[in-house]
């Protein structure tokens, strides 16, 4: 067939290996990711043997946005689960569109809103966890 | 002015500013929670091979572009997507010299707007989905209802409500002279390429359309190995000394070599000189000749600002009213149809309302365009100086050499020709003192070549 398609197509994006780090906690960030294809891990060095796994994120998902509203470093590392291409999308470019029209960057709200809704529900659980632990050692 | 729940917009022209309004309305008005009934006017078929299925246009999406569109979560499945490019190549008269980009990531795409180039038809099935098709139906997910039939005419029924007449065809039970629809509002998305504006000229609100200029596009068979072989994953740019030529770009777009020209009234005699220009040749197998007629179109495209685009319940969006000089159409095409859905959801459907939402978006286009004009308008003074045009070779390839960075120059003509910033970003950064001065100290080591009698800087 003539219009068979070749094998080297380059792909869009940054490529990612299984458990290789796309972001690292700690570091300096001036780029959001949005996964193409595959899936990756956000985890988190909460002082334990093994890093807390906080979410796993699907294709379409975001990640580092944070970075985009805030000069802090990254809060989390993600890594990639089996291989995983992203794009990321500059700080500079996101304000600037963000300047040109408020509502670009609507769905990242809609998902920072998602995130601190699951994060409250996250703490409200582990307070009661806490509280029945120190009831039951009372 | 405003639309209330379920009302009726019309929009007349199915490429990216059609389909990207429907989508934007739509998802807006979802997250506003009122409903709305959009219907879309495309008699065109985008799995059509050739000129049928083709809205006529380079077909790179810009690396600005494909950043917003996987932000606001639009997808373009693989299948959209020909190539990815990594860098540009300037091939002046003398000389050239490649540009690549800090970040070691493609994020520039091209695609074919159709079904594919003529001659492609023997082949199906087709390994490539039209990326007008994609955003076709990216509108009709969200509830889009597209009508596949030519509008014959528009009017103003009693209420000052703008009419939707349809082309008869052989059997169609629609009477010619009974509306098809009266809408609440009517979003023209017509390009300057069909007969499509005349219908909005005719609805005598003052529009006026955008002046134009004619481009030349051909898509070039040399088989998916040759194209990469010759062209790399990079667009290659020819700024060469030809009359009438603005300049011209060969694009690796899978199998095929998408070769763009622009200038003033470019026709065939300018595609021919441009063709047997040596560096152009040199990316060419050896012997390889243009085919006698290959899939090629001659657009009209937008060079100037339109008048009046809008009036109550109508407004005018994409080619035929702002867009971005040169490059990225589709981009423009984008931040206008978002613009256009923000204020008839947040302002209302009003003259005013577009005056006070839609409007800026236009001037700022237009204003943009014209520091555009005259960033183009410069490489006319380079042409007349060739120690510039190699000075600017010259910082290129000085730059390139630093890993790190900054390149302000190579950035700039990134930009420039990727359509990844607004002119007036461009020649700010352009007009850094350290280009100005890097600028000047290679143009007069390339003067002192010149006199020496050498023509190439190294």
């Amino acid at each position: 067939m003539l219009f068979k398609m070749h094998d080297e197509k380059p792909s869009l994006g940054l490529e990612f290996a299984h458990g290789e780090a796309i972001i690292r906690e700690g570091e300096p960030g001036d780029c959001l990711y949005v996964i193409l294809e595959g899936r990756a891990e956000v985890v988190v060095d909460d002082g334990s043997e093994t890093p807390y796994v906080m979410a796993i994120l699907e294709r379409d998902s975001y990640f580092g946005e944070m970075s985009m509203f805030t000069d802090h470093p990254r809060v989390a590392t993600v890594r990639a689960l089996g291989p995983v291409r992203v794009m990321s999308v500059d700080k500079r470019g996101f304000l600037r569109w963000m300047g040109e029209d408020p509502s670009f960057s609507m769905r990242i709200m809609i998902k920072m809103a998602e995130r601190i809704r699951s994060l409250i529900a996250e703490v409200v659980r582990l307070r009661t966890t806490l509280r029945t632990l120190k009831e039951s050692e009372t | 002015m405003q639309l209330n729940p379920n009302s009726r917009i019309a929009i007349i022209g199915g490429g990216p500013s059609g389909s990207l309004s429907a989508y934007f309305l739509l998802e807006l008005a979802k997250q506003m929670g009122l409903t709305l009934q959009v219907d879309l006017f495309e008699p065109r078929d985008f799995t059509a091979t050739g000129p049928p299925g083709c809205n006529m246009c380079g077909g790179v999406i810009s690396e600005s572009l494909m950043q917003k569109m996987a932000t606001e979560g639009i997808r373009l499945p693989d299948s959209v997507l020909l190539d990815a490019i990594d860098s540009y190549v300037l091939h002046t008269d003398t000389d050239f010299a490649a540009i690549r980009p800090l970040h070691e990531e493609m994020r520039i795409a091209s695609i074919f707007r159709g079904g594919g180039p003529l001659g492609a038809d023997s082949q199906r099935p087709l390994p490539w989905t039209s990326f007008d098709l994609h955003l076709l139906d990216l509108a009709k997910s969200l509830g889009t209802r597209h009508i596949s039939r030519r509008v014959r005419h528009l009017s103003w029924d009693k209420d000052a409500k703008p009419q939707v007449y349809l082309q008869p065809t052989k059997g169609d039970p629609i009477q010619e002279e009974t509306p098809f629809g009266t809408y609440d509002l009517l979003i023209g998305c017509v390009g300057l390429n069909g007969s499509g504006i005349k219908l909005f000229e005719k609805l005598d609100f003052g529009y006026h359309p955008p002046a134009s200029d004619r481009a030349w596009i051909a898509e070039l068979y040399m088989g998916a190995e040759e194209v990469h072989r010759r062209l790399g994953n990079a667009m290659h740019i020819f700024l060469l000394n030809i009359p009438r030529l603005q300049f011209a770009a060969l694009t690796p777009k899978g199998h095929y070599a998408t070769f763009i020209i622009l200038g003033h009234e470019v026709d065939e005699s300018l595609a021919k000189q441009v063709f047997q220009a040596p560096q152009v040749k040199h990316l060419f197998p050896e012997g390889w000749e243009a085919p006698v007629r290959p899939c090629h179109c001659q657009p009209r495209i937008n060079i100037g600002p339109p008048r009046h685009p809008f009036t109550d319940r109508v407004v005018l969006v994409g080619d035929c009213a702002s867009s971005r000089l040169y490059k990225d159409g589709i981009g423009a095409a984008y931040r206008m149809a978002k613009a256009c859905a923000v204020t008839v959801l947040t302002h209302g459907i009003g003259a005013n309302d577009f005056q006070r939402g839609y409007w800026p978006a236009c001037r700022s286009l237009d204003h943009d365009n014209r520091l555009g004009h005259f960033l183009f308008s410069m490489d006319g003074v380079m042409r007349k100086f060739p120690p510039f045009r190699q000075a600017i070779l010259t910082v290129i390839r000085a730059e390139q050499k630093q890993p790190k960075g900054p390149h302000r120059l190579s950035s700039a003509l990134w930009d420039t020709f990727t359509g990844s910033a607004s002119y007036t970003n461009i020649f700010a950064r352009a007009a850094h003192p350290v280009i100005v001065l890097r600028m000047l100290a290679a143009i007069i080591r390339a003067l002192i070549n010149s006199l020496k009698g050498s023509t190439h800087v190294v």
